[in-house]
């Protein structure tokens, strides 16, 4: 579903953000991207929805080459990839029905079907109640659910995920984390990029550690979890 | 359809923005509305003034009336001919006097017999220009029996000087006002566009095309364009219904009483059209600048 072959990034000349870079991640895969602050984590994301491209290398998202898309595919791809950010993105000033529904309406559905949809997604997230609350208004996890609902709500193929329980209690981490891997037991290849041991030592299928631009570890995980020690 | 509504609720959500860049637009557009009512009084004034382009034909006789009608047809004939009038020796002492009036002594002794009589001529509009006097003053002479024509040719050549400065400085400066106008309303609608920034940029992360994006701001901008102009325009009609109709002898150096005409329909429609090619055209160009991919 994602490959990388040989990806290099550079925002300026000398300073490499990335560096050669090889990534397999398959079909229905959950993948952690773990390493300190300024290790590649978020740039590694953005890659991968087409907001950078690489200064070598490829990336294939579903066997496409993102560095070779015009304008006019990306927006096409982002429509199978849902992205929850780290501080949220959400439209401050409109509802949260509104904002869940913006992905459906770009998709070009119908009133009727996006409001079905939308309230279903938000029932999932448990915040059917607060529809009509203007995001302001709401905490810091009802809004990451707002964000998880509204990257979900179209049943992407890829979730990207970039410290999703960034300042979250554990009762809404633990939460989230449900969520991630209902959406992965249907189908849809999940990476979040995280440094919190708790989300990965909870839900540790695959991890992978980056540091200073560069992958330094990865590691398979079948069943049990504890036997790793952070 | 989405679009439109999509627009008009951005319209409602935003209604504070929205008032600023109207009423922006608005002002922007009665400035140089009231500027083109301004200039097109002094056209119509300047119009009036150059009735005063008259040709005038003198002979040293009297004129019996089969020679008056002759010449009177082969003036008409000509196609730069707008009317002509012929004045008697009597009329023309008539007239020496009245321009004396107050020393009438110094006509003690004139008789009538020594004041030429004449054809007054005046010419169609089209032909009041230096050059199209020159032409007409040409084939006059070529008619039989007329020997001496006179014409103002220095007030001709300066009226018409003092006209095309005239033009001159008013396309100058509508054209300076159009470049303010247009820098003031871009930006004003720039800085709307920039409060939502964070609009598009989700827009754009969760796949809309950028036609999907810009459609409802090209939309809310041509609105916001047609809006202020059709209120500039009610304002402007309200200032000249208030007072400006009535300030035409002012305005006009007392030449045509007839007062201050309003803009003809097609600078109304041209204004209207102005205010929504600015709306849109002040969207697009702003949203260069935020939708990116």
């Amino acid at each position: 579903m994602i490959q990388l072959h040989n990806v290099s990034l550079a925002y300026q000349q000398d300073a490499s953000a990335l560096n050669n870079i090889n990534l397999k991640v398959g079909k229905g895969e959950f993948v952690f991207l773990t390493g300190p602050s300024g290790a590649g984590k978020t740039t590694l994301l953005r890659l991968l929805y087409g907001a950078l491209t690489p200064t070598r290398g490829q990336v294939l998202i579903d066997g496409q080459n993102i560095s070779r898309m015009t304008t006019f595919q990306i927006p096409h791809l982002r429509r199978s990839i849902g992205v929850v950010f780290q501080d949220f993105k959400l439209l401050q000033s409109r509802t949260v029905f509104e904002n869940v529904a913006i992905t459906l309406e770009v998709l070009g559905w119908g009133r009727a079907d996006i409001g079905k949809k939308t309230m279903h997604m938000l029932k999932q997230m448990g915040i059917e109640s607060k529809y009509n609350l203007i995001t302001q208004r709401l905490s810091g996890g009802e809004q990451q659910r707002v964000a998880l609902a509204r990257a979900l709500v179209n049943d992407p193929k890829i979730l990207l995920a970039d410290e999703p329980t960034g300042n979250l209690d554990d009762a809404n981490k633990n939460q989230i984390l449900a969520i991630f891997k209902e959406a992965n037991v249907r189908g849809t290849t999940v990476v979040v990029a995280t440094h919190d041991r708790r989300l990965i030592e909870h839900g540790h299928k695959r991890l992978i550690t980056l540091n200073k631009g560069e992958i330094v570890e990865q590691m398979e995980k079948e069943e049990n979890i504890d036997e790793y020690a952070f | 359809m989405y679009f439109l509504l999509r627009a008009l609720a951005n319209i409602r959500q935003n209604i504070f923005v929205n008032v600023v860049t109207i009423g922006t637009i608005t002002l922007a557009l009665l400035i140089v509305s009231l500027f083109l009512l301004v200039f097109v009084n002094l056209e119509n004034a300047a119009e009036n003034w150059s009735e005063r382009v008259q040709v005038t034909v003198y002979f040293d006789r009297e004129l019996t009336i089969q020679e008056q009608t002759m010449l009177r047809g082969k003036i008409k004939a000509l196609p730069e001919t707008s009317s002509v009038s012929y004045v008697s020796r009597d009329e023309a002492l008539k007239r020496f006097k009245n321009r004396l009036r107050g020393q009438e002594t110094l006509l003690e002794g004139v008789r009538p017999e020594v004041l030429p009589t004449s054809f007054e001529i005046s010419l169609k509009r089209a032909h009041r220009d230096t050059q199209g006097v020159e032409n007409f003053v040409a084939s006059l002479k070529r008619v039989p029996g007329i020997t001496e024509v006179q014409y103002g040719e220095e007030w001709v050549r300066r009226f018409n000087s003092f006209l095309n400065f005239m033009r001159l400085l008013g396309a100058l400066l509508v054209g300076f006002l159009i470049l303010a106008v247009v820098f003031i309303v871009s930006n004003t609608i720039k800085l709307t566009i920039y409060a939502r920034r964070d609009e598009i940029e989700v827009m754009s992360l969760v796949g809309a095309t950028s036609f999907f994006i810009k459609a409802p701001f090209l939309l809310e901008g041509l609105m916001q364009g047609l809006a202020g102009a059709i209120i500039s325009i009610c304002l402007l009609l309200g200032l000249y219904v208030g007072f400006l109709h009535n300030a035409g002898s002012f305005l006009t150096f007392n030449l045509v009483s007839s007062g201050l005409g309003f803009l003809p329909p097609e600078y109304i429609g041209g204004i209207i059209l102005s205010g929504a090619i600015l709306g849109f055209t002040g969207s697009l160009t702003s949203l260069k600048r935020f939708v990116n991919p």
